[in-house]
C-alpha cells in the first residue's frame, strides 16, 4: 500500500504547522537568545524593543505563571534564563508582535547586560573538571582484567564522533491559542505531544487537562522534535496565555540551528584483546558524551550507548562506562540511533585498529565474533532469533563480497589517483524504549454510521509512514479497505498520556493498541451480524467489506452492518491499549531484559576517493536487512535508504564545529552539509533477510526507523581503506566525520604525523 | 524630539536616497549591469537604459499571473515571492526551509523556469507568470511527475516534495529524454533529509518514459 500522505505531498496540499490557517488577531513571536556561552545576567534593556511600533509584549522569566522549568526527569532546564546563561542561543526573552518581521526587528533592539564567565566547550575539559549532568554508569560482563591476561593480541586507542544537526526540513514550530472554557490549545511540531502538554501545564501552572496539544504531521524530526519541541510550544503558550490571543512561533532556520541541540558528540577510549583465533575476549570502553548545557534526553541516550556497546558481537568480558559531560553548548539530544551509533563506531574503530596492526581485513575479526543464538549481552538479556550470522552470510553470498574485494584491489592496482575502499558493518539494535514504563500506547477508533472509520493514536507522522501502517493494520483487523480508515492527527484530548513517537517503536506500540481496539469492534460487529443473520457466531466472518457465513458472502455488507449496529445500540467506538510484555530492567544491577526483540542486518559500503582533490563518492551500498514480515515493504525500504544516507552524512560531510567561545560554526544550510543528490549512493541494494518476524512486533513486521542509520558507519571505514591504499603512512585517528578536507590531509600525511 | 514614526519615516527616506544612487550608478556602469543581471531574473539590457522604478517606503503593487489566474497583491518591497505566495495568497505548497537559496524546497516556476522563491523578490515577478505546486495538476489530473512520485514512493515527510516535484517537472519540460545525470543536475539544489533521492531518480525517469508514450 502506498503512503497515505503521498497524494497531499505531491500536490503541495499536506498541512504542516506553518501551513495551518491562522486565526484572526494572531501574533508572532521571536526568541531572544543568550549572546554568550556562559555568563551571569546583570541587567536588561527592553524599552527600545517594546517601543517599536507593532510590538505587543516582551516576556521574561518573571512572566511565567507556573514553574520556569522544562526539564524531563532531571529538572535542570529553565524555559527562560533567570540569572545565569549557559549557552549561546539559550532563550532569555520572548518578543511578541503583530507580525513576524517586527518581532525579529525588535529582537535586535533588545539589550542584555551580563558578566561573562569562563565557558567549557570541550568534552575532555568537562570530564577533567567532573562536570557531569548526572552520574556515570557502567555495564559489566565477565572479568575484563583477568581476560586481558589471556589475550594474545592487545590494542588500545581512541575514537571520536561529532555532533549531527537534525536538519528536519520543517523547523521547530508551535501555534498556541486560548481555547473555550479556560483552556489552551497548542499545535506543535512535536514527536511527543503528551510531553509538551505535561510541561506546558507545569509552565502555565494549570492542570494538564486544560492544555490540549495537537501534532498534524511533521516535516521530518529524527529525534530532534522529541525533547526539543517543548520549549517553543511552551513559549508560544506563555505568550498566548498572558495576552489571551493566538501566538505563533516558527523558528527561522538559523535560530533553529543555533538554539537546538544535536546528536551528542562522543569521545571514546577503548582497550580490546583478542585470541589467536581472532575472538574478541575482552573489550573495555569509556565514553565521554557531550550532553551540552542540560540533561534533556541524555540519560536515555547514555544508556542506549551502553546497551549497544558490543553491537552485533558476542564478547564474553566487557566493561563499558559512560559519562555525560556538561558543556556550554545547546543541550544535545536524541537523534536516530540514540547513542548506539556513537558506541558502535567506537567498537568498529577498535576492530579496525586491531586489523591494521595485524595486517588482516577487519572483516575477519567482525565475522569471527558475530552473535549467535543464546549469547548474553553485557546487560543480561540473551540473543533470541539472533540473525547476525545469517545476515552476514547472506550479504557475503548475495553480493559476492570476496569478488567485490578483489575488484577493489584490482582497481586500486590499476589506478594511481583514484582509490576505492570497501567496508562491512553488521548491526544489532534493540527495540523498545529502554525506560520500561514508556513502552505503552493507546488508540481510539470510531466507526461512523456510514461505515467510515476514524483512527487516533499516540503516533506522530513525521515521514516514517506510521499512519499508513496503522491504517493497514486497522483495515486488516476490521476486514475493510484501507481507504475507509482516516488516520487523525495526534491530539492529547483524544489519546492521552502517550509516549513520544521515538525509539523506532511507533508502529509496534501504537499498532498493537490499534489491533486491540479493532479486536473489540470486530467482536461486537460479528455478534451483531450473527444476530441479524440468526446464525451461530462461529459461522460468521467479516472480511473484504462483507459479512460471510460458512465461507460464503451474505447480503450484509460493511456499509449496511455499521448503521444496523448503531440502530441496535452497539458501541461503535473502542479504545485499545498495549503494554509490551516481559520487558524489565534493573538499574541498580544494570541487568535485565529491556528489549522486546532485536533488528539485525549487514551492510557493505564501497567508497571511491579522488586522491588529487580529497573528494569522494559512495559508489555502492549493499544491505541485507532483517525486516521480519514487513507490513509495508515500500515504506520499510525507504526507511533503510534514508537511514543509511543519514548515517553516511554523519560519517562524512556533516560537521557542526564550534569556536572556543561556544559559537556553532555551521548554523545554516549553506555551511552545514547534509548529503545532497550527488552525495547519495548511486546504488542502494537492500534485500530482506526473509526470516520470520517476532510476535512482539505488530504482525511480525519489525521496527525499522533507527537501525539502518548505523550501516552508514561503514562509509568511514571504507574511506580509511581507500586512503590507506594511496598512502600507506596514513594513521587513522578514528575521528568522524571524515570531511573531504580531512581526507585530503590524510592522503598526504607523512609517517611522523599525528593520527588523523 | 521626533516621535518614533517620524524618525522611522526619515530613516526610510534616507535609505531610499542611497538606494536610488546605487541603482543609478549600477545602470551607468557596464560591469555593474552585467554583475547585477546575473542575480536577477531574465534581466534585459534595454531595461537598464531607463532608471528602475523606485519602490517603497510602504507597500508596492505586484500584478502577476499565478497558476493561470491574474492576481494583484500589495506587499512591502522586501517581501519575497515565497512569503507573497504563502502569506498573501495562501499557497502554502512551497516551503521555506533555509531562506537563503540553499535547499530549493521553495521552488516555483517563473515564466516556466524553476526559481528559488525564497530569494526572489515578489516585486521582481510583476508582470510574470508564476506556477506553484498547487497549479501543476490539471484539476484532478496529476502531472506525470506527481503520479510517478506517488507510484515510486519518492516522498517521505513531504517537506521537500513540492520543490523536488517542481524541479523534476521543469526538467522534463526542457528535456523529454533525461538520463540519470540530467535528473541529478536538475535536482542538485534540492535537499531531502529523509533520503528519498534514489526514489526521486526512479520516479522522474519513469515519468519521462510515460510522457513520451
Amino acid at each position: 500500500m502506498k503512503n497515505i500522505h503521498a497524494s497531499g505531498h505531491v500536490r503541495g496540499q499536506s498541512v504542516f504547522l506553518d501551513d495551518l490557517p491562522v486565526h484572526e488577531g494572531t501574533l508572532y513571536a521571536a526568541v531572544f537568545g543568550s549572546p554568550v556561552a556562559h555568563g551571569r545576567i546583570t541587567g536588561a534593556d527592553l524599552e527600545r524593543a517594546r517601543a517599536l511600533p507593532g510590538v505587543v509584549a516582551v516576556f521574561s522569566h518573571e512572566d511565567i505563571p507556573g514553574k520556569n522549568q522544562i526539564g524531563g526527569n532531571i529538572r535542570d532546564e529553565p524555559l527562560l534564563a533567570e540569572r545565569e546563561l549557559h549557552y549561546i542561543g539559550q532563550p532569555v526573552f520572548l518578543i511578541v508582535a503583530e507580525d513576524e518581521w517586527t518581532a525579529r526587528r525588535a529582537r535586535l533592539l533588545a539589550g542584555l547586560q551580563y558578566e561573562a564567565l569562563p565557558a567549557i566547550t570541550d568534552v575532555e575539559e568537562a570530564w577533567g573538571r567532573e562536570q557531569f549532568l548526572f552520574p556515570p554508569r557502567t555495564f559489566r560482563l565477565g572479568s575484563v582484567d583477568e581476560a586481558w591476561e589471556h589475550c594474545v593480541y592487545h590494542f588500545e586507542g581512541e575514537a571520536e564522533t561529532g555532533a549531527q544537526e537534525h536538519l528536519y526540513l520543517e523547523p521547530q514550530a508551535s501555534y498556541a491559542f486560548p481555547a473555550p472554557h479556560g483552556g489552551m490549545k497548542i499545535c506543535s511540531s512535536a514527536q511527543g505531544p503528551a510531553e509538551v502538554q505535561h510541561v506546558a501545564a507545569r509552565v502555565l501552572g494549570l492542570p494538564v487537562h486544560r492544555i490540549e496539544v495537537e501534532a498534524t504531521q511533521l516535516g521530518g524530526a529524527f529525534g530532534g522534535k522529541e525533547g526539543q519541541a517543548t520549549a517553543w510550544a511552551c513559549l508560544a503558550a506563555l505568550a498566548a496565555w498572558r495576552l489571551q490571543r493566538p501566538v505563533k512561533l516558527v523558528l527561522p532556520r538559523q535560530d533553529d540551528m543555533r538554539m537546538t541541540g544535536k546528536r551528542l558528540p562522543c569521545r571514546a577510549r577503548f582497550r580490546i584483546g583478542l585470541s589467536r583465533a581472532l575472538k574478541i575476549l575482552t573489550y573495555e570502553a569509556t565514553f565521554l558524551l557531550d550532553g551540552g548545557a542540560a540533561a534533556g534526553l541524555s540519560p536515555g541516550i547514555l544508556e542506549r550507548a551502553l546497551f549497544h556497546a558490543t553491537n552485533s558481537y558476542y564478547i564474553p568480558n566487557v566493561r563499558a562506562t559512560a559519562f555525560c559531560c556538561r558543556t556550554n553548548l545547546p543541550p544535545n539530544t536524541a537523534f536516530r540511533g540514540f547513542g548506539a551509533p556513537q558506541a558502535m563506531f567506537a567498537l568498529e574503530a577498535a576492530i579496525a585498529r586491531a586489523a591494521y596492526e595485524l595486517g588482516i581485513p577487519a572483516r575477519r575479526i567482525q565475522e569471527a565474533n558475530l552473535l549467535k543464538e543464546g549469547d548474553e549481552f553485557p546487560y543480561g538479556q540473551r540473543a533470541r532469533q539472533a540473525h547476525a550470522r545469517q545476515c552476514w552470510a547472506r550479504a557475503e553470498a548475495d553480493f559476492d563480497i570476496r569478488k567485490k574485494e578483489k575488484e577493489v584491489e584490482a582497481f586500486n592496482h590499476q589506478n594511481a589517483s583514484t582509490k576505492k575502499g570497501l567496508a562491512m558493518m553488521p548491526v544489532c539494535f534493540g527495540i523498545s524504549f529502554t525506560k520500561t514504563s514508556m513502552n505503552q500506547a493507546s488508540a481510539l477508533l470510531h466507526i461512523y454510521q456510514d461505515g467510515s472509520v476514524g483512527l487516533s493514536s499516540g503516533a506522530v507522522e513525521m515521514g516514517q509512514g506510521v499512519s499508513t501502517k496503522l491504517a493497514q493494520l486497522a483495515a486488516m483487523a476490521l476486514g475493510v479497505q484501507a481507504e475507509r480508515i482516516r488516520v487523525e492527527t495526534t491530539d492529547t484530548a483524544r489519546v492521552a498520556n502517550s509516549s513520544p513517537t521515538a525509539a523506532s517503536s511507533g508502529a509496534d506500540l501504537n499498532g498493537k493498541a490499534v489491533q486491540h481496539a479493532c479486536a473489540q469492534l470486530r467482536r461486537r460487529l460479528l455478534e451483531t451480524a450473527a444476530s441479524i443473520l440468526r446464525a451461530p457466531l462461529a459461522e460468521v466472518d467479516l472480511h473484504a467489506e462483507q459479512v460471510w457465513r460458512n465461507g460464503r458472502p451474505t447480503a450484509l455488507s460493511w456499509e449496511k452492518l455499521a448503521p444496523e449496529a448503531l440502530q441496535r445500540r452497539v458501541n461503535l467506538s473502542a479504545q485499545g491499549y498495549y503494554a509490551t510484555p516481559l520487558i524489565c530492567f534493573d538499574r541498580e544491577k544494570e541487568k535485565g531484559h529491556p528489549f522486546a526483540y532485536y533488528v539485525y542486518g549487514t551492510a557493505a559500503v564501497t567508497m571511491a576517493v579522488d586522491c588529487i582533490r580529497g573528494t569522494y563518492a559512495t559508489e555502492e551500498v549493499c544491505i541485507i536487512h532483517d525486516f521480519g514480515d514487513s507490513l509495508n515493504p515500500d515504506i520499510d525500504q525507504g526507511q533503510v535508504e534514508g537511514g543509511v544516507v543519514q548515517g553516511i552524512g554523519w560519517m562524512t560531510s556533516e560537521e557542526v564545529g564550534c569556536s572556543p567561545d561556544g559559537r556553532l560554526l555551521a548554523d545554516s544550510l549553506s555551511t552545514y552539509k547534509i548529503p545532497d543528490i550527488y552525495a547519495a549512493p548511486d546504488v542502494i541494494d537492500c534485500r530482506p533477510l526473509g526470516a520470520e518476524g517476532p510476535g512482539m512486533a505488530a504482525l511480525r513486521s519489525k521496527a525499522v526507523g533507527e537501525p539502518p542509520l548505523m550501516y552508514g558507519i561503514a562509509a568511514y571505514f571504507a574511506l580509511i581503506q581507500a586512503i590507506r591504499a594511496f598512502n600507506p603512512h596514513y594513521r587513522p585517528g578514528f575521528r568522524a566525520p571524515m570531511t573531504p578536507e580531512k581526507v585530503l590531509m590524510a592522503l598526504y600525511q607523512d609517517e611522523n604525523a599525528a593520527a588523523l | 524630539m521626533k516621535n518614533p514614526s517620524e524618525e522611522q519615516s526619515s530613516m526610510q527616506e534616507k535609505k531610499g536616497v542611497s538606494r536610488r544612487a546605487f541603482l543609478r550608478g549600477a545602470g551607468l556602469t557596464t560591469a555593474g549591469t552585467v554583475a547585477l543581471s546575473a542575480g536577477l531574473l531574465s534581466f534585459k539590457l534595454e531595461d537598464a537604459k531607463a532608471p528602475p522604478a523606485i519602490l517603497g517606503p510602504g507597500e508596492a503593487e505586484v500584478r502577476f499571473v499565478v497558476n493561470g489566474q491574474a492576481r494583484t497583491i500589495w506587499v512591502e518591497p522586501r517581501t519575497t515571492l515565497a512569503e507573497a505566495l504563502r502569506e498573501h495568497l495562501s499557497l502554502t505548497g512551497a516551503k521555506v526551509v533555509c531562506d537563503r537559496g540553499s535547499c530549493s524546497a521553495c521552488t516555483v516556476w517563473v515564466d516556466g523556469k524553476p526559481v528559488n522563491s525564497c530569494i526572489t523578490l515578489a516585486v521582481d515577478v510583476s508582470g510574470r507568470e508564476v506556477t506553484t505546486i498547487e497549479g501543476l495538476a490539471q484539476g484532478d489530473e496529476l502531472h506525470p511527475v506527481q503520479e510517478a512520485f506517488i507510484e515510486h514512493d519518492a516522498s517521505m515527510c513531504g517537506f521537500c516534495t513540492p520543490g523536488m516535484v517542481m524541479s523534476c517537472a521543469a526538467l522534463l519540460k526542457r528535456n523529454p529524454n533525461p538520463g540519470l545525470e540530467d535528473v541529478k543536475l536538475a535536482t542538485s539544489g534540492n535537499l531531502c533529509r529523509c533520503g528519498t533521492y534514489p526514489k526521486v531518480f526512479e520516479a522522474t525517469l519513469a515519468a519521462a518514459k510515460k510522457m513520451k508514450k
